[in-house]
């Protein structure tokens, strides 16, 4: 879930203390001057497909070897040493410059949340904590990364560790990812046996160390301050904000949370530098992007593509197509469950990037698409990810709890037509009352599906509720 | 001083007698009245007291006002009296109110911290 | 809970609600250093805080209550009901008032349309799943969710699904015999479970499932072991938690309140006792920041139908046969006074754990009269250098609100956790927010923190004044060090010798704070400060020795004398308001009243006097304690000088002035004097194992004439016992 919990339409308005205070002066630097993490104007107008060289994951389907011998074959760990030597800040600016922003889902500017770990020190050690518990449905790009390209994600920590200036990562799978956790470690191992990790890594006079912890499996471990919880051991319920895990973070100390995929890119931003990344995609959406493409295609698949392509050209290309045709199509949930879906008419020309979805009242996510044709029971859908979230919220502040087992319970109804016209709009009222009021995103993960298919659908809603009172007035007489 | 004392005297509106003799006669009339009818009230009441003790406690309660000189008041009292008398005679009354005659039913409130510890009215 | 205060030393935690929530006096002495203060708008009243001030901390400055369910003030910040979310201008979102530290400028607006709205939002979420059962709740009419739903929820219900799925029901759980639980009502505040952590520091409470199945409980079926568990009670803001004892006897409109002291133990908490019908229907506590906060032991909250079993209610004489029989007031007058007349001179009193200031002076000036001095207390207290002369030797002089200062305390000889349950909570509070260390030289108890235990051997105890120990150094470094010495360690035969020791102890530590006082004694009974302050002599040795021909019992029920001390013809009177021992000796039985039923003054540890009010009227034929005494002086013929409470207090106030003087607790002085005859001491100690009575909860909860009398306390033992010998 990484990060879906946390994504653009928020973050430009939801994180009002902590904007106010710290970034004033970072923002104006990011937005206005010419100094790194300045946009490159936008002149480019085509996006996508991605030509092969310029891929970074080269081993995403797992045809070549993925181990330590392999991963050096395709570049991994060329030259790390150089890299850290250079410093944190010229990591930084390379990062800035690149434009790259987190791959979880909210999309926070990532060499502004690096720069944050910047303050001068207190005496606590920092750390680097990485999401890999990727549970939103519909997406599985994390899962592709540390399978058959563990060494970009552990040389991406090491890289990551050394701009934040951590003394340690610690990458928090998800339990039920077994082999990609056993891949992992080995690339862990290989890497300390390598010297690229513990002291002296790489030889460049930096101690590193990357643990491993293995979560049990709850989607709510991917928000970042329930992770921390539960690497602390305790039950992973997210912490009150603030103070943010900048201030204090696992073990009480300083700490950067960001997703697998953000960190493993970061190796390939630093070597072939943050303009060369950033010449992808439209200004403050530059990049290369993991899209998972699944339901109603022909071609389901997870493709690394240029940020801003079009979706339809994606689902055209990568997809193959949907299902009976793209006259066929319904609906898609674009960036992971719990993000709006769009249908048909909207999906023709909307661009696969944070700017271009916000415009589309849905959000990139986790860049995972989820393709519904005709033959969908859209509503059914939608229910099903509604009882996901009702299983997964933590129970910790009341609006989650309470409120999404009632939306829930409502939905399923909906399914059925079994209820009044005007409970649609007092469904639509719940969610905005769930919404923005807990503690952490998972309840507004789990309000904004429902938003989508009553924006977009209310017609079938009240078609089924139609014919379900139709059919009880024949059945009573 | 005296004057207009007298006067106002004299304009007093007579209650029942008009003189001081006229008044003696209702007071022995009311007290005629209660003595015949003390042999019934001792049987209906059945309290335990005698007519014999009665009718000293009807002398009694007659002669604790013998000093009343004014008219109007004994004409008053006359009234109370046969008010008193009928309601007991028509047994409105109950045996307390009989007895309450004979002994106050309302003990005197202790005053000394001893009485008042013994009997808990502290 | 893990010690907060690792985070609290390291900048960059301060903004940390965790650590802004909780009162600590520490806390406030940091402010102090920090004057710079911003400035905010609560409904555009300008307020100047602290930094670090949570909103709702702000708007309560100007007066403005947020609604709240799991907010507490004595409690880490949770967060997590969501009701006091309230606008503030530019921020989209409502920010959740309880754990938002204000910054610069902010303008909260608490009574705003997106505030309210989101209110009556959170309100109707909480009464999704909350049942409809206020008329059969204990809670109804002093419950949070009832007033708040009154207040600032939605005027009518659009709960369509009852007719189609209905409410979550959750089943019950046996937390033992104290607080009865109804789940399905708990709103998840997990109030109970932050305190039972922090303050109680018993881990027994938590959440398991997840989402709307979350329940609070104890994860496995177990009871709440700890000796402050009712508390969760009053923390509770929903019927969830509610007494088990009072379950279905009152409802809040009906009672009657009366403000009182507790006596169960010689803390002194401030309670208020509900009756109805002449009936104590319940104790809870009262707020008195310097003693007992807002908590209340289980003892002095549990133990009140004590109060109406075993009970004295008619004076009683013994015949010929042996037997006690029931007499009227006149008959036991004289009957005693004949004696006392005959006695002459030779009387004496033993004054037990529940005597009042009244009585102890009118006993006094009774016997004085007789022309006798023997009068005890039935605990001990060294004689030996000062005695008890100097006040400074016997209370617990840094008060109990300062022992959440000390930054080492050390304990010898008590286990607090048992003796004093809120001291130990001050300690506790110390531990966890202060950098508290604590050690302690007696028999290894489980004092709900960490400490160091030196062993039981009083050799300890003469190495730390020889300045031997591996601690010894840690004692004297400390800049607010606290010696607590238990009142039952004194009671040794050698405890003048430990007393004298610990004088000593006393004057080698450097404390930095002025006017600290390192010397604190623990007392056990309520009584037994007052008794000491209006001129008792400690134990009953005196009485051993005189074998007077009467012996007036105060309810003296532990047993500290019996009748083979005595010659065979001593004429032994109670007058107390439990048949205890102290009864069961008796030849006479004068029933006196319990603390419920006079108004009375106590003196507690720290030598703080306050007063008991007249909550219900004493049983049968009982009567107020000091007025029996007058009483039975006017028959023999010595008349006592006061006849009114006025009167007596007045008597009080020529004796020892500050026993009226109400709330207030008066310092001692002449520590050093204390000291300096402390050495005049020669005795030694002995090699005896310190010891305490009370080691284990079991111990706890029936310690006296009326918590022995009461069966709730029982039934505790036994669920103890019974949870000690369970596998979890």
């Amino acid at each position: 879930m990484a990060g879906n919990l946390f994504r653009i339409i928020k973050l430009t308005k939801n994180q009002p203390g902590f904007l106010v205070a710290t970034t004033n002066n970072v923002s104006i630097a990011l937005y206005s001057g010419p100094p790194p993490g300045t946009p490159p104007p936008q002149t480019k107008t085509k996006f996508g497909p991605l030509a092969d060289e310029d891929r970074v994951f080269t081993n995403l389907y797992g045809r070549h070897d993925w181990r330590l011998k392999g991963a050096m074959k395709r570049g991994d760990w060329y030259k790390t040493k150089e890299i850290l030597l250079k410093g944190a800040d010229w990591i930084i600016n390379e990062v800035k410059t690149s434009g790259l922003r987190g791959r979880g889902g909210a999309g926070f500017p990532t060499g502004m949340k690096w720069s944050f770990m910047n303050k001068p020190g207190d005496g606590r050690p920092k750390y680097l904590v990485v999401n890999a518990d990727e549970g939103e449905p519909g997406t599985c790009k994390d899962r592709e990364i540390m399978r058959h390209d563990p060494h970009k994600l552990v040389e991406g920590c090491l890289i990551a560790g050394r701009a934040i200036g951590a003394k340690a990562a610690y990458i928090y799978i998800r339990g039920e990812f077994y082999n990609e956790a056993s891949n992992m470690q080995v690339a862990i191992a290989e890497a300390y046996q390598a010297g690229f990790l513990g002291k002296n890594a790489c030889g460049s006079g930096y101690d590193f160390d990357v643990f491993m912890h293995r979560g049990a499996g709850a989607y709510i471990c991917g928000e970042e301050t329930a992770l921390i919880e539960s690497i602390e051991g305790k039950q992973g319920k997210p912490r009150l904000k603030p103070p943010f895990p900048a201030d204090v973070g696992v073990f009480g100390c300083p700490t950067t949370v960001n997703n697998v995929e953000t960190i493993a890119v970061s190796p390939t931003i630093c070597r072939r530098s943050g303009s060369w990344f950033a010449s992808f995609g439209r200004t403050r959406n530059s990049g290369t992007k993991l899209f998972n493409i699944s339901g109603h295609v022909n071609t389901p698949c997870t493709v690394e593509e240029e940020m801003s392509i079009p979706l339809k050209e994606l689902i055209e290309v990568h997809g193959g197509g949907v299902q009976g045709g793209w006259d066929n199509l319904l609906a898609i949930i674009p960036g992971g469950s719990s993000t709006p879906l769009i249908p048909k008419k909207v999906c023709e020309d909307v661009l696969m990037d944070f700017d271009g979805l916000v415009a589309a009242q849905t959000s990139l996510g986790t860049a995972a698409i989820i393709v519904m044709n005709k033959q969908t029971d859209i509503v059914k859908a939608i229910a099903r990810l509604i009882m996901f979230y009702k299983h997964e919220s933590c129970g910790q502040c009341t609006p989650c709890r309470e409120g999404v087992a009632w939306m829930n319970k409502m939905i399923y109804r909906f399914v059925d037509g079994n209820a009044k016209p005007e409970e649609i709009d007092m469904l639509w009222e719940i969610s905005k009352q769930i919404e923005g009021h807990s503690i952490c995103a998972l309840a507004d993960g789990a309000a904004w599906p429902v938003q989508g298919l009553i924006r977009h659908f209310r017609p079938e809603l009240e078609e089924r509720m139609r014919r379900f009172n139709e059919q009880k007035v024949r059945a009573s007489n | 001083m005296a004057q207009p004392l007298k006067k106002s005297l004299k304009q007093v509106k007579p209650i029942l007698s008009l003189d001081k003799e006229e008044a003696r006669k209702r007071v022995l009339h009311l007290y005629k009245a209660w003595f015949r009818q003390l042999p019934y009230i001792v049987r209906r009441y059945d309290i335990p007291k005698n007519v014999e003790q009665c009718r000293s406690k009807l002398r009694e309660e007659f002669t604790k006002y013998d000093d009343i000189k004014d008219v109007r008041v004994i004409d008053m009292m006359i009234i109370k009296g046969q008010m008193e008398l009928k309601e007991t005679v028509n047994v409105w009354k109950q045996k307390g109110h009989i007895m309450a005659y004979f002994k106050d039913t309302i003990e005197p409130k202790p005053t000394d911290f001893l009485s008042k510890f013994l009997t808990s009215k502290d | 809970m893990l010690r907060t205060t690792l985070a609290k030393v390291l900048n960059g935690a301060q903004f940390s609600p965790k650590n802004i929530a909780v009162i600590t006096r520490a806390a406030s002495d940091q402010a102090a250093k920090k004057p710079e203060k911003i400035e905010v708008f609560i409904d555009d009243i300008p307020v100047k805080v602290e930094p670090g001030t949570t909103v709702l901390q702000a708007a309560a400055m100007v007066g403005v209550e947020i609604p709240r369910f799991c907010y507490h003030e004595r409690l880490a910040v949770a967060g997590n009901c969501r009701m006091c979310l309230v606008e503030v201008e530019k921020s989209p979102k409502p920010v959740a008032a309880c754990a938002m530290p204000v910054m610069k400028g902010w303008r909260i607006k608490t009574d705003s349309e997106l505030t309210k709205k989101a209110r009556e939002g959170i309100m109707e979420f909480l009464l999704v799943n909350h049942p409809l059962d206020c008329p059969i709740c204990d809670q109804g009419g002093e419950c949070d969710l009832q007033d708040q739903s009154m207040a600032f929820g939605s005027d009518r219900s659009r709960f369509t699904d009852i007719d189609h799925s209905g409410k979550r029901a959750v089943e019950d759980k046996d937390i033992g015999p104290l607080i009865k639980t109804i789940m399905t009502r708990c709103i998840h505040c997990t109030r109970c479970i932050r305190f039972a952590s922090e303050v109680a520091g018993v881990d027994d409470l938590g959440t398991t499932g997840r989402g709307n199945d979350m329940q609070v409980g104890t994860y496995v079926e177990k009871m709440f072991l700890s000796e402050l568990s009712g508390n969760v009670i009053d923390l509770c803001p929903v019927g969830a938690l509610t007494s088990k004892p009072y379950s279905f006897t009152a409802r809040p409109w009906e009672i009657r309140k009366i403000d009182s002291i507790d006596v169960l133990d010689a803390v002194g908490s401030n309670i208020v006792v509900s009756t109805r019908t002449g009936e104590v229907m319940r104790i809870m506590p009262r707020v008195n920041e310097e003693i007992n906060e807002e908590w209340l032991s289980d003892k002095s909250r549990f133990s009140y139908d004590g109060l109406k079993r075993q009970r004295l209610v008619t004076p009683m004489l013994r015949d010929s046969k042996g037997e006690l029989k029931p007499v009227d007031w006149e008959v036991a007058l004289l009957t005693v006074a004949k004696q006392l007349k005959n006695a002459g001179p030779s009387v004496g009193a033993i004054a037990g754990g529940f005597a009042d200031a009244e009585v102890l002076v009118a006993v006094k000036d009774l016997l004085n009269k007789l022309g006798s001095e023997a009068l005890c207390t039935e605990h001990t207290f060294p004689l030996d250098g000062s005695g008890t002369d100097l006040r400074s030797s016997y209370l617990l002089n840094n008060k109990i609100a300062g022992a959440e200062e000390a930054d080492f305390v050390l304990l010898i000889g008590t286990n607090p956790r048992l003796e004093a349950p809120l001291l130990n909570s001050r300690l506790r509070k110390g531990y966890v927010h202060n950098e508290l260390e604590v050690a302690l030289i007696g028999p290894k108890v489980d004092l709900s923190y960490k400490y160091v235990h030196l062993g039981d051997s009083p050799s300890v105890l003469e190495q730390l004044v020889n300045g031997q120990h591996q601690i010894s150094k840690k004692l004297t470094s400390a800049k607010k060090p606290l010696i607590i010495i238990g009142s039952e360690v004194l009671e040794r035969p050698d405890g003048g010798a430990i007393l004298s020791a610990v004088q000593k102890l006393c004057a080698a530590t450097n404390p930095q704070t002025e006017n600290w006082k390192v010397l604190n004694v623990l007392h056990k009974v309520a009584s037994q400060v007052a008794a000491l302050d209006i001129g008792y002599t400690p134990g009953v040795d005196k009485i051993r020795e005189l074998s007077p021909k009467i012996l007036l019992l105060l309810g003296a029920d532990e047993g500290s004398i019996d009748k083979s001390d005595l010659s065979k013809d001593t004429f032994i009177i109670y007058l107390g308001h439990h048949g205890d021992n102290g009864a069961a000796v008796a030849d006479a039985i004068l029933p006196g009243a319990a603390y419920t039923e006079k108004q009375a003054t106590y003196v507690n540890t720290e030598g703080r006097a306050q007063q008991t009010l007249t909550a219900v009227s004493p049983p049968g034929r009982a009567r107020e304690d000091w007025k029996i005494i007058r009483a039975l002086s006017e028959i023999i013929g010595a008349t006592l000088p006061y006849d009114n409470l006025n009167e007596i207090r007045n008597r009080l106030d020529e004796v020892a002035p500050h026993l009226t003087r109400y709330g207030t607790a008066e310092n001692a002085n002449f520590f050093k004097q204390a000291e300096a005859l402390s050495k005049s001491v020669k005795s030694q100690i002995d090699k005896t194992p310190f010891d305490v009575k009370l080691k284990e909860l079991q111990d706890y909860f029936m310690t006296d004439s009326i918590s022995r009398a009461s069966p709730t306390m029982a039934k505790c033992v036994q669920a103890v016992i019974k949870q000690k010998q369970s596998k979890y």
